[in-house]
């Protein structure tokens, strides 16, 4: 649901929620980054800030300098503007990934589960290959970053887009670290070694989080991923894999990221169901 | 210098925090117990940093630490406050005094034992625990293996380098936090929340019933989170394209953001509030956010410890917190010399 206007929520007395609907839809995300991005270019006194999720924007702030009641006079004041925003900057990263990889398919394996993408490919009536193909076939819309450093959440933006992955009935406690994942339509990611219930893609051999800040794209933040950034997964073999992987750890691995916008209306249009032929 | 004679079960080096990085995931850590570190900093002139999460000053670092057997060593004379829980701590094996400022001379040893009162004691050390920072702080994060000492827990044999005192030892001797001044609450503990942001997802009644009954933490709690033990807590029926996006469970929502203090109850069950290494996000409704003065309270808690949460609203959970923030000067304290 999309409400009529957002709705405030208040997180105790250091946050509020901006909340632009409910559901899972890249409009509701538009939202959420477009008021985002207005107070990043025009701030607001107090607000020290923000985090931005798939449907709402929370607003950290300082009532020494604003309280909640005035800090959402003045959001209300923005809301128009920022939710009018139909297109937004968003680079591309290319993230090479070897799918079905020997750690995933261990791990499943350790958890006396079957490999992954061989279940995703009999959930969804498919082969393992093609399963891969779609998904390094769209690109991604990097909703969110959370959960933990350089954790994302993304949609699809292609709407031929079919596959979807249940999450595990009983999460695993452990994930390798750098495993790409999915669940329902939602691409995420295993920056370290942690526990999880998303379904196991693949294996990057390049960090997207690294605490140390080796490489030049860490210099400002550990942290890669950030939200309204599209994902480009490119499929790689074991021999590529470990070759970036020497890269990576030598600190030279040049990372691949473009400029660039994507327009709200664009994935509106091609999102728009078919017009069936009419049949006699 | 202090040297590590015993880190017992957790022992971390925290200041306040890194905020600022939670839309990277990257949790604002830092002393659960925000205004007792402060307070031991002031006591021995240190700085004692801006507000916590929306300040922008760490403070100087201190230690934290949890429950029992927590044992070190000073290499020279220095001066000393321990806040917080009162975990029995010893001076040479004599109870040293609390909310106040210590001299103390090398080799000297201070030892926590059993938890009388809260299970987080800080130490405040003049001129500060210095340790590497990481994006501006020093606290430690365990989980994400960063700041403090390589991201850990103190262990025996770890030699923690000080900063400089910022005035003469002697002039800091005996400054004491007056008792009326100390946030100490006898059992059950009261905790007060702002309801929100999904208290409407939940019925009614058991939006009373949080508000109504004794809640008792639950041992499987820690700096990531605080979980409750207590009735089940029911939602409101969800429309079918929230039990596609969010989940099967009737607690899910699509993730949004769920900072430090928010009250997630996944599948009703265990209410658990976000602690201070928490990410910023999560999939489940969270019926109340803990208030900011409150934070440390929930820090404070015992296994097995009764507690109630309160409402208030947002401006009365404003007006506690700026209270709270003008007691924290140099003009509170006393000297007792």
């Amino acid at each position: 649901m999309f409400y009529d206007r957002p709705v405030y929520r208040p997180l105790g007395d250091l946050f509020v929620d901006v909340e632009f609907g409910d559901e899972l839809h890249l409009a509701l995300n538009f939202m959420a980054l477009g008021l985002d991005l207005s107070l990043r270019e025009r701030p607001i006194a107090g607000v020290t800030e923000t985090v931005p999720s798939n449907r709402a924007l929370m607003v950290a702030y300082d009532s020494a300098i604003v309280r909640q009641a005035a800090l959402i006079d003045a959001l209300r004041e923005r809301e128009a503007e920022a939710t009018k925003l139909r297109r937004l900057p968003s680079r591309v990263v290319t993230i090479p990934i070897w799918y079905d990889d020997p750690w995933s398919d261990e791990c499943a394996q350790a958890h006396g589960v079957p490999n992954n993408l061989a279940l995703l490919a009999e959930i969804n009536r498919t082969s393992v290959a093609e399963v891969i193909a779609a998904h390094s076939r769209t690109e991604w819309w990097v909703t969110a970053v959370g959960f933990q450093p350089g954790c994302f959440q993304a949609l699809p933006l292609d709407p031929a887009f079919a596959i979807s992955a249940p999450k595990y009935a009983r999460p695993r406690q452990t994930t390798p670290e750098r495993v790409l994942c999915l669940a329902g339509k939602i691409t995420s990611f295993y920056p370290v070694r942690s526990p999880g219930g998303y379904q196991l893609l693949g294996r990057t051999p390049i960090d997207l989080y690294d605490p140390h800040q080796r490489n030049e794209v860490f210099r400002e933040s550990p942290v890669l991923p950030m939200a309204g950034e599209r994902h480009r997964y490119i499929p790689i073999d074991e021999r590529a894999y470990v070759a970036i992987r020497e890269q990576v750890e030598r600190g030279d691995y040049r990372y691949q990221i473009e400029a660039g916008s994507y327009s709200l209306d664009d994935y509106l249009e091609r999102s728009r169901p078919m017009t069936m032929e009419a049949t006699p | 210098m202090i040297e590590v004679l015993n880190g017992g079960p957790q022992t971390t080096v925290q200041d306040l925090g890194r905020p600022g990085y939670l839309n990277t995931g990257m949790p604002p850590s830092g002393a659960f117990d925000s205004f007792s570190l402060r307070v031991g900093n002031l006591l021995v002139g240190n700085n004692p940093g801006g507000r916590y999460l929306v300040g922008r000053d760490p403070g100087d670092a201190g230690l934290e630490i949890l429950l029992f057997g927590c044992r070190l060593r000073v290499t020279a004379d220095h001066v000393l406050a321990v806040t917080g829980g009162d975990l029995s701590a010893t001076l040479n094996g004599e109870p040293l005094p609390l909310w106040r400022a210590v001299l103390v001379g090398a080799g000297d040893t201070i030892a926590f034992g059993a938890p009388r009162h809260g299970v987080r004691a800080y130490l405040a050390i003049a001129g500060g625990v210095e340790v590497p920072k990481f994006l501006g702080s020093r606290a430690t994060n365990v989980r994400a293996a960063v700041g403090g000492i390589d991201g850990r827990a103190l262990r025996t044999g770890d030699r923690i380098e000080l900063g400089s005192p910022r005035r003469p030892l002697t002039t800091l001797a005996d400054r004491t936090w007056p008792t009326a001044a100390r946030p100490i609450q006898d059992a059950p503990w009261t905790v007060r929340v702002v309801l929100g942001p999904q208290d409407v997802l939940f019925t009614p009644e058991s939006v009373q019933t949080f508000l109504s009954v004794d809640w008792k933490l639950s041992p499987i709690s820690d700096r990531m989170g605080c979980r409750y033990i207590g009735p089940k807590l029911e939602f409101r029926p969800r429309p079918d394209y929230l039990i596609e996006q969010a989940g099967s469970d009737p607690s899910n929502i699509v993730d949004d953001g769920t900072p430090l203090g928010a009250i997630q109850v996944p599948s009703g069950l265990e209410p658990i509030v976000m602690g201070a290494d928490v990410p910023s996000f999560g999939g489940y409704a969270k019926v109340a956010t803990v208030i900011s003065s409150d934070i440390g309270v929930v820090g404070q808690g015992k296994p097995g410890d009764i507690v109630r949460f309160r409402a208030v609203n947002v401006a009365e959970a404003e007006e506690i917190a700026l209270a709270i923030e003008a007691t924290l000067t140099e003009a509170t304290i006393i000297s007792e010399k």
